[in-house]
């Protein structure tokens, strides 16, 4: 027991970056190639907060408006997004991420400049992370069984006969770019009440990429895909700390070997495999009676 | 008019033109023919009534509503639909799975139960599923369905556009050389297929490179060459032409 409470801030860790992941996995899904969540994040974490250190609003009421700035700045975003496709979405969406730093830095008296923001209170703990963490799951798988999953899987695989089928890309992508933003603005506000502090650089470009990490390890089509993505990368760090300073050797080594290997990410590749050796089971098996 | 009308359709790219006055009915009901040689802008044709792409001049009416100026997506729920020239299907999706995303446009499910995945959402989604089964056993395909789409055969992949194209009963049918790379036989059963959509009352638009097949469908054919519509009339009429003859033949 002992052992496990050790590891607890780690889990708590891996919680937070699985609804992160989370985030970024919707908007992907839906062959957005935004990296704007770092951004939404920040919004999320700052606004939530500002409202209960400067206002004295309380801390669920922060989290809630949180996650809606996360929304609003998703909408707008989409807006101007909706006229560029694949790297050209992640350029656009990388310089908001820089946009959004840069104004954290210079709006001191709103977010404490460089400083950052001090002595939130701590009310987040395991438990509300898990329920975060477990809700956001359930809406991903949710919506993955729905007419809006349907068309997210749509639009990503090939715009054209999405629309020729009816599908509006336009909508479907804000819609995408509003739950991302949403689950982006959320987990923020709970980073931001379970760590004490919050400074500008915590959302800069090393946690975007550790983001798109997870999902590309992990895999982008299936919900456990990001989770199980977060878990390693997560994790890696911890296992290879005998390493030491060659532990980031470690983690680069891995997302390189599986970007080689396994350019589906490891669960959708294993999911696959399963998938083939079942129909290959199936088609035995009617063969065999067929004779 | 019941069905399709294009009036002097124009398409400008740049200093070519890839569609110059086209001017054709595609009546309720029948089958219309619109057969050409290569690049003589047959698949422009499509785009443009579905919207793809922009009309530099001219109309095109549907019903009596001039729908040049709609969108994509907005003329597809109009009951417009299409099959691709080389064959569009989410390869690593299973066929039943392709057929899904053809009912997209009969679905009312609000937005928010699709987020939380309410019961309506999921009931929707259930009959949905069942009437790709259904379709697929009119197409005498549900042995493959669990099967990823891209591994089937060229045939039977053609098949399963035809089946998404239809899935949400269109008014209006776009077939993008159809039968293209398929033996007689092949051909033929899928000749058989378009007759009798046409006979349930939806426009047919069947673009062919195969003379002998639009022969057997159409009793009305327009030939284009260069974007323009060079001879219109029963397949008769039109393979007696000498203009038609010069742009098959050479003169």
């Amino acid at each position: 027991m002992e052992f496990l409470l050790g590891y607890r801030p780690l889990f708590d860790v891996f919680l937070l970056h699985t609804g992160y992941a989370l985030g970024q996995y919707i908007v992907l899904r839906a062959g957005v190639f935004s990296v704007a969540n770092a951004g939404l994040s920040s919004i999320g974490a700052y606004l939530a907060a500002g409202l209960t250190l400067k206002l004295g609003v309380h801390p669920y009421l922060s989290l809630l408006a949180g996650t809606l700035a996360g929304v609003v700045f998703a909408l707008l975003l989409s807006w101007p997004l909706a006229r560029l496709r694949g790297v050209y979405q992640a350029i656009a969406t990388l310089a908001f991420v820089q946009v959004v730093l840069s104004v954290n830095v210079f709006a001191e008296p709103l977010t404490g400049g460089a400083m950052g923001l001090n002595g939130i209170p701590r009310v987040v703990g395991t438990w509300t992370l898990l329920i975060a963490v477990g809700a956001t799951i359930y809406l991903m798988t949710a919506i993955g069984a729905t007419r809006l999953g349907r068309a997210f899987d749509a639009v990503r695989q090939d715009e054209a006969v999405a629309v020729s089928l009816g599908v509006s890309v336009t909508r479907t992508q804000s819609v995408a770019f509003a739950i991302s933003g949403a689950v982006a603005g959320l987990f923020g506000g709970l980073e931001a009440f379970h760590g004490y502090a919050l400074e500008p650089n915590q959302f800069g470009f090393s946690f975007l990429v550790a983001i798109l990490s997870y999902v590309v390890l992990g895999g982008r089509r299936s919900v456990i895909g990001p989770v199980v993505g977060t878990a390693v990368l997560v994790a890696l760090p911890e296992i290879a700390r005998p390493l030491a300073e060659y532990r980031m050797l470690v983690y680069g080594a891995l997302l390189v070997a599986v970007i080689a290997y396994l350019p589906r990410g490891i669960v959708d590749t294993l999911l696959d495999y399963l998938r083939r050796q079942h129909m290959a089971a199936r088609a035995a098996s009617t063969a065999g009676r067929q004779s | 008019m019941k069905g399709l009308s294009l009036q002097g359709v124009c398409k400008r790219f740049g200093g070519v033109t890839a569609a110059d006055e086209i001017t054709l009915d595609v009546p309720a009901g029948r089958v219309t023919g619109l057969i050409g040689p290569n690049g003589a802008g047959k698949t422009t044709i499509v785009n443009l009534i579905t919207g793809m792409l922009a009309l530099s001049a001219g109309r095109i009416v549907f019903d009596g509503r001039d729908i040049s100026a709609l969108g994509a997506d907005r003329i597809s729920r109009l009951g417009f639909a299409r099959t691709f020239q080389n064959i569009r299907l989410f390869k690593e999706a299973s066929v039943v799975d392709n057929l899904l995303i053809g009912f997209h446009k009969l679905q009312q499910s609000s937005l928010v139960s699709n987020i939380l995945g309410l019961p309506a959402a999921r009931a929707e989604t259930a009959r949905i599923r069942a009437m790709a089964h259904d379709l697929l056993q009119r197409f005498d395909m549900s042995r493959f369905a669990d099967f990823p789409a891209g591994g089937l055969s060229y045939g039977h992949q053609r098949r399963v556009e035809m089946m998404r194209a239809l899935a949400a009963s269109p008014t209006v049918l776009l077939l993008d050389e159809p039968v293209a790379g398929m033996n007689d036989v092949e051909a033929a059963e899928l000749g058989r297929i378009f007759l009798e959509v046409a006979a349930s009352g939806i426009a047919v638009l069947l673009i062919e490179h195969n003379i002998r097949f639009v022969t057997r469908l159409c009793e009305q054919v327009h030939v284009l060459d260069y974007g323009r519509v060079i001879a219109s009339g029963t397949p008769r009429q039109v393979m007696s032409d000498p203009a038609v003859i010069a742009a098959y033949l050479g003169s």
